[in-house]
Order: C-alpha cells, then structure tokens, then sequence
C-alpha cells in the first residue's frame, strides 16, 4: 500500500543525518536545480488550503505577492486559510464537526491526537489515496516518492494511505531555551544540575526591571526528574505492564519543584496563559530568560530577532537529570503534519491537487524549494555574500509556510548567514541529547485512544496546572490522580495494555 | 428577545382572514425578510437540538442530514453525564455566583451613571464624558483585558509602583479569590458607560414641569430623584432586570476564557467555557447541546417567573397576555 520509496538527493551533506536526525548542510548551494518541468495545475479553480501558523496573519491571495509568485509557477492559485497554531485542534475541531474541510487540509500531528474518533472522520470526508500513491504508482509524483517510508507508514488510516506526511526533522517535542546573550552578560552560566536550575532562576529573575527567570518549563523540568512522556506519561513496568507518570514520586517531585518556581516569583507574571504566544514575546524582548518550546522554533527566532536586537542568541540547555542515572529524553518518531484531501472531488481534480502536494514537497537544492520556503528573490529576500537567503521586511510579512507545510519534504537543516552557527548548533544538541531518548513501546502501532480517556486529560492537567501555580496544595495530588484513574485512566491503561499485547509485545 | 410592541386594540367584531391580508399585505411584506432570517438562523437550528438525546457522530453517513439520523438515540444519557459531572457544577455556581454579584454591583451603576450625567447642564461637557464613558464598550474583550494585566498584573504598573517602593507586589489579575470582583470590575469599566445609555432615553421622557412643580413646592434634590427620576426610570429598570434574569446564565465567554488560566478552572469557568472546553473541543457535542438547553430551560423559567413578578408589581414587563 505504500510509495515505493524513490531517494532524491540533489546535493551531499556535510553532516549526514542518523536515525531521525536529517541530514546538515553547512552552506547554500551556489546552483539550484529544477525539479519540475510541468506545471502542476490545470484547472484554474482555486485551491482551498488550511494550514498551521504560529506568527502573524499573513495577507490573503489577492493582497499576498507571494502568493502571486508561486501560484504562478504551480499555474493554479491556491487561496490558503491560515489558522493559528495554539488554538487549531479548536478549530480543526469545528470544521470536522460540520463536515466542511477544505480540499487540502494540513494539521499538525499532536492536534489530530486530541480528536476523538478521527479515524471514523478521515473515513466521512478525506479522500483514500491508495490508488494514487501506492506502490509504483507514486512514481508519478517523485517528490512524495522520496519522503521516508516511515513517515508513510504513519498515514494509514483505517487501512487506507489518507494523507501526505510531513516527516519530523528531530525527534524532541521541547527544550529549555535560554538567553544566552543575557546570561553571558550577567556572567551566568547554563544551569547542569536542577539545583543550579533553581539558583539560575534566582539570579536572573529582577522584578525591579521586569525580569524574570522562567516562563513555562513544566514539561522540561518532568523531564529533567526522568517522568516517563509516551503517549502523555506511560511506561512499561519490570512485570510487562504499564504505569502513568502521575503516580510516580518522579512526577511528585517535578511538581514540587515547578510550584516551587511559582511560589518564590521567579516565572514570570504575564504568563498567565498557557499558550504561548505571549511568552514568546517576553522571551524575544529579555524579560523572561528561559521558557521551554519546540527545537522548530529555533531558527525562525533566532534570525528574525537578530535583526532587531544585536548579539540575541538563544540555545537550548544540555539535557540533565535530576534524579541520578543518564538524563532522559522524551521522543517520538511521528510526522509533524499531515495533510489531507477532500473526499469526492473525482479523480481529475484529486490528481491536480496531488501535483500541487508534489510541487511543495521538492526538496533542499532545487529552485522550487527555494521559492517555497523564501519567496522570489529581490522581493521576498536578498542574498547574503554567501548566498542564502536573507529575509526582507516584505518575505516576513507574507510568508507564513502556506506552501511549506503542505507536502512534506525530505528533512534537511541548512545552514544560512542570518543563523550561522544554527545547523552545528542543532544537530549538536540533538546528537548529544538522541542516546537519551525515552523507548516507546508502542513504537510504530497506529493507535486512536478511547475518546472517554482522551476527555479526561485537559480537566486533569488543569487540575495539576492548579498545583503547579500554588492554587492547591501538593497533596491534592493524590485525590486528583484517583479521580482520573475513576474518570477515564483505568480504561486508558486497559485499552493500552490490550494494544500491546495485541501487538505481541 | 423581542419585546412585542404594544398590540392594537382588537376589535371587537373580526374581520375576515381576506379581508385583514387585502388590507394588512404591505406589513407583511415588510416583515417576510425579518421572519425569513428569524426563520432560517433560529428556528431551523434550534431542531439542532435534537443531538442532545443522542451520541451524536458528525462522520456518520454521507452527510449533516444523514449523521442525525444516523446517530444513536441514547435519551437522556447526555444529561445524565452533565449532571454526574462535578465540573459542570462547579460551572454552574461560578455562573450563577457572578450573575448574583453583578446585579448587586454592576446593574444599579448604568442608573447612577445616567443620572449623573443627566444632571450636566452644559451640553458640551456631557457629550464629552458621553464619549468617554462609551468608549470601552468598542474595544474588545482582549484588549480590555490586556489594559488590566498591564495595570494591575504581577508585572504590571501597581506592582512595579509597589516594588520601587519597597512594598510587596499586589498581583490582582491572578488571584482567584477576587476574580468574581475582577471580572465585574472590568464589565463595569467596559459596558457602564453603554448601559446607561437607555436610562439616559428614559430620563429624557420624564416631564421637566414635574420637576419644577416639585421644586416650586419645596422638595429637596433627594426628594426629587426618590420620586420622580426613580419612578420615570421604573418600568425601564424592570424590564432590563427581567431580560438579565432570563440571561442569567449567561456571563460572556471570552472574559472568562482568556482569564481561565489565570487564575484555574475552579475559579473562571463558567457554563459557556464548560461547554468550550468539555464539549467542542473533544467533539462532544451531544454534551454540548445537552448543556446549552439546560441552559435555555433555566434561562426560560427565570424569564417567567420574573415576568409574572414584575405584573404582580402592577408593571408591564417583556410582554403580557392581551
């Protein structure tokens, strides 16, 4: 049922990827090839699209030169919706419900977790590709034909191929950024330990000047005391079963020391909404210094805020443990989005979009990846004497990775003058931090929780959020555990455990 | 919620149906593109309703049509996890907590508030303060909100005024045992000004000559506003208070949704955020519905039971039998 995968590489890494680590290209190739030679579409029926963003609105198709450009090129406009990434399982949410998609709809993986009874929704109102994409028959598209096998495996729904992947470039769900420029200055240094972790929030935080340490770090300072993440917090036991992290003394101490942080003032007082748009803020302006997000972040913050602040540098603390033993790395291997097709739109049409999906999945080298990820030249960037791209105010404005997140792409990091120590910088990370992952027992198994247990963990986790911010006493915890376990996590830990032992493992 | 208009004295002997269309049509016609909107955004949804008895799976069949009457029907199952649900509860008491708080604190100010401004003899200081006082009404929930963390927040100007000074932080914006005051301080900085806007029409209405007949009899400026601003203003008063009863469930939703992690679930949640977080987002949605008609029924018998205590009061209300 899957692509027979058809490799294309364009140009040879400097630092070859390993496992799901991509592949590193230190510099920007001088000559780019093209790809494509037919143009994509053939109708001029505008594609509608949905797609994540985290930043801005950018313009819509009529107002967008970008756009323009690149509609220009597929001979098809494509008229993006962009939907803001913190709220999008909302949103997703309530275009399911209404059975209104568009015809190309991408969603980010962890979104699609959070939907009950996806699968029976992919089976309403996205079209199967099988017959597309299967086998030989994906030649046709030998973009798509080149993304890994693995992420393939990971669109089948329902026993039918329903999307296309967009494959992970990185394994880690968060790290602990910090500012490093600030804390140089301050003659702090990364914190190694959690004690340390504790005294660099001590000595950073100064309310006489706004600042304060921390913004979110929960999910990193789990990991730091070793609570297991799969799946929200599941392991396996010595005896073959499985265990939550709630009920570990592992995840007591996290708690501990996160409402700790709270309760001595050193998390920023803003941070009153967990989504994190606001914290990005306070961190890109110096008044919170360290706060967790995605590795993606990374370039897109670093190149946009050096142009604005001069020596701004972010890097990610070292993995440590603060319970003995080697650290411990929460991973997962599934793609970052998928996207889907309307159902019903016959095959002509099904085909054309397809072509389109093809378009934007060329890879690093060739031009149209170029014109995907940064615009035209002289309009949406410049070159840098190196000659990578660098973008203009215009390229900031409009581009919001309306093409970029449609058809996935062979994971690539490539190094450019606005981050230049990026791509070192990274895999470094990763591979230091990669040896540490977390072992996930349902490693490739395509699962859809029960969707009474998928409801029972936002109430949960608000309940926790009470203890991390002080509003309750730690000792609640136990009272709030037993009441998920009643609710919804005794059917979650039988569904897992028959999945398991389904699965023979 | 429309008031009827006060209907036209029946008479006594009816004409024929023909003969009220041949002289009544242009009326009609009039009214047909408001009763097709009427028709077509309220009345058709509301048969929506119906997933509220049932397991509602928007996937099932070929579409809308078919996915309701292909779901399950299950009764009241949706209604009996709603009310099995402490959360849901909890809603419901915040609800109702900060309606009751907010009849007390915030209803009584839009009257103050119009009569004082009632009482500015010059024309051009009342239109300004006019202006100024309606002006938070147009700004949206989150710019109103992003004005009191800057404010009042833990890094907001209060703090930072207090730490310069040696004095510990007051952090208002996260403490969830003054959120109810919070919330109602910032409806009363938002809609105050707005909601006084009718009283204001109503004051134009009473007579001046009483007035200055009381006043020519020797009553006092207390006297004055006790009996004869209080009592022109009284059949406004009550029907606003009528239609806020039967809205008493109803609290807003983006104050309280962008304000809930804040200060936690226990605090902010009221039943539209329930119905947000419990409901559409994990896809509920037969829960959801389940909710919002108890939240009708309830909002239905409140405005009743109000209505027929504002006729008992010898006061017209929304509506009476003719």
């Amino acid at each position: 049922m899957l692509p027979h995968r058809q490799p294309l590489t364009l140009l040879k890494p400097d630092i070859p990827g390993e496992g799901p680590l991509p592949d590193g290209y230190l510099e920007y190739p001088s000559q780019l090839v093209r790809v494509i030679t037919e143009k994509p579409g053939r109708s001029s029926q505008p594609i509608q699209t949905m797609t994540a963003s985290w930043g801005p609105t950018p313009p819509g198709l009529g107002r967008n030169s970008f756009l323009d450009a690149v509609n220009a090129e597929l001979g098809v406009p494509v008229a993006p919706s962009v939907q803001d990434g913190n709220t999008f399982a909302a949103k997703l949410s309530a275009v399911l419900g209404a059975r209104d998609v568009p015809e190309l709809l991408s969603a980010p993986s962890w979104e699609i977790a959070k939907i009950p009874r996806f699968s029976q929704a992919v089976k309403a109102l996205f079209a199967d590709l099988t017959e597309h994409l299967q086998g030989d028959a994906a030649r046709a598209y030998p973009m798509l034909a080149s993304l890994p096998t693995a992420a393939w495996q990971n669109s089948v729904w329902g026993g039918r191929l329903a999307a296309v992947p967009y494959p992970t470039d990185g394994p880690f769900p968060w790290a602990l950024f910090y500012r490093k420029d600030l804390c140089d200055r301050a003659l702090v240094a990364a914190p190694r330990n959690i004690d340390e972790l504790y005294q660099f929030g001590k000595r950073m935080t100064d309310p006489s000047r706004g600042v304060w340490a921390f913004g979110n770090v929960f999910d990193m300072v789990q990991m730091f005391f070793k609570c297991p993440g799969t799946l929200g917090g599941w392991r396996r036991t010595a005896s073959g079963g499985l265990e939550h992290k709630y009920e570990l003394p592992e995840y007591r101490q996290a708690l501990e020391f996160s409402a700790r942080l709270y309760r001595e003032g050193l998390v920023h007082p803003d941070l009153v909404a967990s989504n994190g748009s606001d914290s990005k803020q306070l961190f890109n302006a110096g008044k919170m210094i360290a706060c967790q997000d995605g590795l993606g972040v990374w370039r897109g913050t670093q190149s946009e805020q050096s142009q604005i602040t001069p020596g701004f540098n972010i890097q990610p603390v070292p993995l440590f443990s603060a319970v003995g033993g080697p650290p411990l790395a929460w991973a997962g291997d599934t793609p970052i989005f998928y996207t889907f097709v309307k159902k019903g739109l016959g095959r002509e049409r099904t085909e054309e979009l397809l072509r389109v999906l093809n378009w934007c999945a060329a890879p690093f080298g060739s031009q149209e990846h170029e014109l995907n990820l940064y615009g035209v030249e002289g309009r949406h960037f410049t070159r840098s004497p190196d000659g990578s791209p660098i973008a203009t105010h215009l390229g900031r404005r409009e581009l919001a990775d309306q093409y970029r997140l449609l058809g996935g792409r062979v994971p690539s990091l490539v190094g450019t003058a606005d981050v230049p120590h990026f791509v070192t910088d990274l895999l470094e990370y990763s591979r230091t931090t990669y040896p540490y992952r977390e072992e996930n027992p349902f490693s490739g198994i395509k699962l859809e929780l029960p969707p009474n247990y998928s409801r029972g963990i936002v109430p949960t986790e608000d309940k926790i959020s009470d203890i991390v911010r002080g509003r309750r006493p730690l000792t609640d915890l136990s009272q709030i555990v037993r009441e998920w376990r009643v609710a919804s996590g005794d059917e979650g830990q039988a569904f897992l455990e028959k999945v398991l032992s389904e699965n023979g493992r | 919620m429309n008031t009827a208009a006060p209907l036209p004295a029946v008479t006594p002997n009816r004409r024929s149906t023909r003969a009220r269309l041949r002289r009544d049509w242009p009326f009609l016609l009039m009214a047909a593109p408001a009763a097709l909107l009427l028709l077509v955004f309220h009345y058709v949804p509301t048969l929506g309703n119906v997933i509220a008895f049932q397991d509602y799976n928007p996937f099932e069949g070929d579409n809308a049509l078919e996915a309701f009457l292909a779901s399950e029907w299950i009764g009241l199952e949706n209604f009996f996890t709603l009310f099995d649900d402490p959360a849901f509860w909890d809603a419901l008491r915040n609800t109702l907590a900060i309606t009751l708080f907010q009849l007390v604190c915030f209803f009584p100010l839009p009257i103050l508030l119009a009569i004082l401004l009632h009482g500015i003899v010059s024309h051009r200081l009342r239109s300004f303060i006019q202006s100024v006082v309606y002006l938070p009404h147009f700004f949206s929930w989150v710019l109103v909100i992003t004005f009191f963390v800057q404010m009042l927040g833990g890094a907001g100007l209060l703090s930072q005024a207090l730490r310069e000074r040696g004095f510990e932080p007051w952090d208002v914006m996260t403490n969830p045992h003054g959120f109810i005051v919070l919330v109602t301080a910032e409806a009363v900085w938002k809609d105050a000004g707005w909601g006084s806007i009718v009283f204001l029409a109503a004051l134009s209405t009473i007579d001046p000559s009483l007035y200055e007949a009381a006043a020519v009899d020797g009553a006092a400026r207390w006297a004055r506003l006790w009996h004869i601003t209080l009592p022109g203003l009284r059949p406004v008063i009550i029907l606003l208070l009528i239609l806020r009863l039967g809205d008493a469930l109803s609290v807003g939703f983006e104050q309280y949704l962008l304000q809930r992690d804040a200060v936690g679930r226990q605090a902010a949640e009221v039943l539209d955020t329930f119905v947000y977080h419990q409901a559409i987002v994990p896809q509920e949605w037969g829960l959801g519905a389940a909710a919002g008609l108890f939240k009708a029924l309830i909002g239905l018998v409140l405005l009743l039971l109000s209505n027929r205590l504002a006729h008992a009061l010898g006061e017209q209300g929304v509506y009476s039998k003719s």
